[in-house]
């Protein structure tokens, strides 16, 4: 799938570019998205095209943010809908990622 | 109005099922008439849902694995005050009600009691105005159909939804996901502290299909939520990209397997990953949308309990517990203890059986593979719990044991009725003697931790089915007498007393109860072509076939009569109808052996003449709600014979009694009860009391060879089946009642029992015989039966354990 990589205020925006990540793309994901998590160490991932996630999405997220902390960076997430929160919640991933509102919020959030 | 019934019928007719009125079938006349009455609850249903959520009231949510409905229409238009305008409107079309009201398929989504119980606990709900909500599964195939061939049962799948039911609408905006299996990934969250996350979980989605449930007098229309399991994607996508379109089917059929088949009860379902899948199913479908309304008008959660009741019906869904308690700590991240509270306080946990053997556990192995994070919970609940006992008990490990959730056995098991027990603020029998034992036998050492929490709510059954619906002749035989009201307030009945000697009341009750008995032998002629007598007696016992239930010791009495008569000469007191219906389990043998030996002994009294004209033996096949409707009122004798201390409550007494039967039966269950309002002069009672069985088995002390010796009538049923008599093709077929009944350890000591049974009988037979005395008797039960009207055990659970005092809808009183 193709990425979109924008850059606010020196921290780069990804924009997931489907509105499910399951089983059938969550691999397609974590393969484009790799050359994206090479290249940064702060990411943000703006979730706001999303509208269902299952347990492989959440895997995928979950090897992002580990792969950033593996090098000490950080991922942030935003523009969750309820539904793709409640499954967040549903696992508490929602404890360990930091989730803003809108990819400003995120972004402002690494500059405090 | 008639005339817009009338244009609502043909508006059905023609542009909900397509058809023109004159050319609609039976079901499409069903069909007709249960959409145009669906209208009808829907606008009471809306009107009741904007009520009370303006009020703000608190909910009650009713969680049953099993809601035995049956047929709806005749219900619901009594209940919407309709039946009689239904009727002239359809009698105008040149149709007829009756024919409607018989082609409705039985909802047959429950085994038996507990499940009727269900349906009887949402009709007395809206009937009080309470704002409440049933949860349950939809299942494709409810309870089987049952076919007799050659005298044994056969089971035929039955799927009440083939046709689609009208009753039901569809929810899809409101479906829920609920996550199954995956492992769990121990990590750290964002502060440091421990984080499990349950991942690579499979996805299952819940449709709603919701049944609306009117009270009496449709100010409240109550839902009854049923839940579908769906595959989360039409196919698994990657599968199919994959190419095997036949293994992306599968996964599909497998998800969608949750929700097809009701389990049948006394199957051994321990072990039975579906089954626990599918009572997870249920929880986690029903608390999603509990919590879904609970936050649609609420913010905060420490107003929970307040806002919301929820009752588990037996420990099917007692996963609850630990569903909420995941809920409130992982996705709304309260602390451990306020989240406790909170549970505690919001659930209450009825409890249904006393044998321990029945009482549910799952394997610690398996419950890791379906819900890692629960038995995270679980276990986290149990070290606590246990903490609080040894500060109570200290040092005592045994009454630890006995109490933790967790049996240390091979494999380890989950207790589900320990996890109920310790997670609900209220754990209720369903009698009186049956919370009394469950208080002294079943879990004393939780009762010394924490008697506040126990309580009984004896059962009771809906006099809008039960009698208003099923027995029109006595409904209105009673209406005249004492007024309507009785309806909704069955303590009324009680002015049936002053009416007892009354000689034309008595004829009126007499012709009532014998058009009943014509009724039922049409029916016994149409399916078995049998003829039985209206002016016998008809003795009936209809309920689950089961050892405990004892119909066994039914046919002993009934080989003990015809052995005397064709062998000694003793003529029975009067002539009898012995009348059987139930299913018995699958994979039940003994049960279904019993059903054989019915048919075997009908089979040879029937065909007997020097029998026929005093015993007949009937087992009518497809024992189901609206079978049931029409047996129960032409009962004379009612068989309630349980071994004293195993049947919890029973429901069928109670409604063999309000239709003007007198009971025959043990001091058992709710029969207790039952005596106790009624009159002991009123009821044929027998055999030994609970604690004399207990102690029987506690000191081993029964010895069923002294009665086979000392008692030659029990010597010789006993040896009938050691004969060819009742199976002369098939000789051994019967040989193991013989032994069964002399082992020390049948535990339902038919043999204690059956000399004190056959002298009750005789009693009864005798009592029949003076039919004034015993219309007073049959009458006197009618009359003293208000206690057990389920109107009164819900607001009793209302009070008790709900926390609802004041009903915001006024009881409709006029019919």
């Amino acid at each position: 799938m193709e990425i979109p990589v924008e850059t606010l205020n020196g921290v780069s925006v990804a924009l997931l570019p489907v509105d499910e990540l399951d089983a059938g793309n969550a691999p397609e994901f974590k393969r484009d998205i790799a050359p994206v998590l090479q290249a940064n160490t702060k990411l943000v991932i703006d979730l706001s095209r999303l509208r269902f996630i299952d347990s492989s999405g959440l895997g995928a997220m979950l090897s992002c943010l580990r792969q950033l902390s593996a090098k000490s960076g950080d991922l942030k997430l935003c523009g969750m809908s309820k539904q793709v929160r409640a499954a967040f919640e549903l696992v508490r991933m929602h404890r360990i990622f930091d989730i803003a509102g809108t990819k400003e919020e995120a972004v402002h959030a690494f500059a405090s | 109005m008639p005339a817009d019934i009338e244009e609502s019928l043909r508006r059905h007719a023609k542009y909900s099922l397509g058809k023109r009125w004159d050319d609609l079938s039976a079901t499409d006349l069903f069909n007709a008439v249960a959409l145009s009455v669906r209208d009808q609850l829907v606008e009471r249903m809306l009107e009741t849902e904007e009520r009370n959520r303006r009020d703000d009231s608190k909910r009650v949510n009713y969680l049953s694995i099993e809601f035995l409905m049956g047929q709806s229409l005749g219900n619901n238009l009594y209940n919407l005050g309709l039946h009689d305008l239904y009727r002239q409107a359809l009698t105008n079309m040149g149709a007829n009600l009756d024919t409607a009201e018989d082609s409705e398929q039985d909802a047959a989504l429950g085994n038996g009691g507990l499940g009727r119980l269900a349906a009887c606990f949402l009709d007395s709900m809206a009937t009080l105005g309470m704002p409440a909500c049933g949860y349950g599964i939809n299942y494709e195939y409810g309870l089987f159909k049952q076919e007799i061939d050659n005298g044994y049962q056969r089971e035929k799948p039955e799927n009440w939804l083939l046709q689609s039911s009208p009753w039901q609408i569809a929810r899809p905006d409101e479906a829920c996901f609920v996550p199954v299996y995956g492992r769990i990934e121990h990590s750290t969250d964002r502060k440091g502290a421990y984080n499990p996350m349950w991942m690579d979980w499979k996805m299952l989605v819940g449709i709603p299909y919701d049944m609306l449930i009117p009270g009496y007098g449709g100010k409240t229309v109550n839902l009854l939520r049923l839940y579908s399991a769906r595959s989360s994607h039409d196919f698994d996508m990657q599968i199919f990209n994959d190419g095997d379109y036949f293994k992306a089917v599968e996964q599909k059929i497998a998800s969608e397997t949750i929700s097809k088949v009701l389990y049948p009860s006394d199957a051994i379902v321990a072990g039975r990953e579906l089954r626990l899948v599918q009572e997870y199913f249920l929880v986690a479908c029903a608390l999603r949308d509990i919590v879904r309304l609970f936050e649609r008008d609420h913010k905060n959660f420490s107003q929970f309990s307040s806002k919301v009741a929820i009752q588990l019906n037996d420990t099917h869904p007692a996963l609850t517990v630990a569903e909420l308690m995941r809920i409130l700590v992982d996705e709304k991240e309260m602390e451990w203890d306020a989240a406790w509270d909170i549970t505690r306080a919001t659930l209450g946990y009825t409890n249904h059986t006393l044998a321990p053997e029945a009482l549910e556990k799952w394997p610690v192995p398996l419950m890791e593979s379906v819900l890692p994070r629960h038995l995270q919970i679980i276990n986290e609940i149990n070290s606590r719990f246990l903490e609080h006992v040894s500060a109570v008990f200290p040092g005592d490990i045994g009454k630890a044991q006995w109490v933790s959730i967790i049996e240390e056995s091979t494999p380890r098991q989950v207790r589900m009725a320990n996890l109920a027990i310790v997670g609900s603020h209220s754990i209720n029998g369903v009698s009186r003697i049956h919370s009394e034992l469950v208080k002294t036998s079943l879990a004393p050492d939780f009762f010394l931790l924490f008697p506040e929490r126990f309580n009984n709510k004896t059962n009771g059954i809906t006099q809008r089915r039960w009698l208003l619906k099923a027995n029109p002749g006595l409904a209105d035989l009673i209406t005249g007498a004492v007024g309507d009201s009785w309806i909704t307030d069955l303590d009324r009945l009680r002015g049936l007393e002053s009416r007892v000697e009354d000689a034309g009341f008595q004829a009126d009750f007499q012709k009532v109860k014998h058009a009943n008995k014509v009724r039922l032998a049409g029916i016994i002629k149409d399916v078995l072509r049998l003829n039985a007598d209206p002016d016998s007696l008809f003795d009936i016992q209809v309920k689950r076939i089961h050892a405990y239930k004892r119909q066994l010791l039914n046919v002993m009495h009934i080989i003990d009569e015809y052995l005397s008569l064709i062998e000694d000469g003793r003529q029975p007191v009067v002539p009898k109808t012995y009348i059987f219906a139930g299913k018995a389990a699958p994979g039940y043998w003994l049960a279904k052996q019993v059903i054989k030996l019915i048919h075997n002994v009908g089979k040879v009294i029937n065909n007997d003449a020097r029998a026929s004209q005093w015993i007949k033996v009937v087992f009518i096949p497809d024992y189901r709600v609206s079978l049931a409707e029409k047996i129960i009122p032409a009962a004379d004798l009612s068989e309630q014979i349980s071994t004293a201390g195993t049947e919890a409550s029973g429901t069928g007494n109670m409604k063999l009694a309000l239709n003007g039967a007198v009971t025959i039966g043990t001091i058992d269950g709710a029969n207790i009860e039952m005596r106790e309002e009624v009159g002991a002069e009123n009821m044929f009672t027998f055999g030994l009391t609970a604690a004399q069985v207990r102690s029987m088995r506690e000191q081993k002390s029964y010895r069923p060879w002294e009665h086979y010796a000392r008692n030659p009538r029990v010597k010789r049923v006993v040896d009938s089946f050691s004969s060819s008599l009742f199976c002369p093709q098939e000789p051994d077929l019967f040989k193991w009642i013989f032994a069964n009944l002399l082992d020390a350890n049948d535990e339902y000591v038919h043999l204690a029992d059956f000399a004190p049974y056959a002298e009750v009988q005789e009693s009864a037979g005798n009592a029949f015989r003076d039919q004034a005395r015993w219309t007073r008797m049959a009458i006197l039960n009618v009359a003293r039966m208000g206690k057990f009207s389920s109107d009164r055990t819900i607001d009793e659970y209302a009070r008790g354990i709900w926390g609802i005092t004041s009903l915001p809808v006024c009881r409709q009183t006029t019919r």
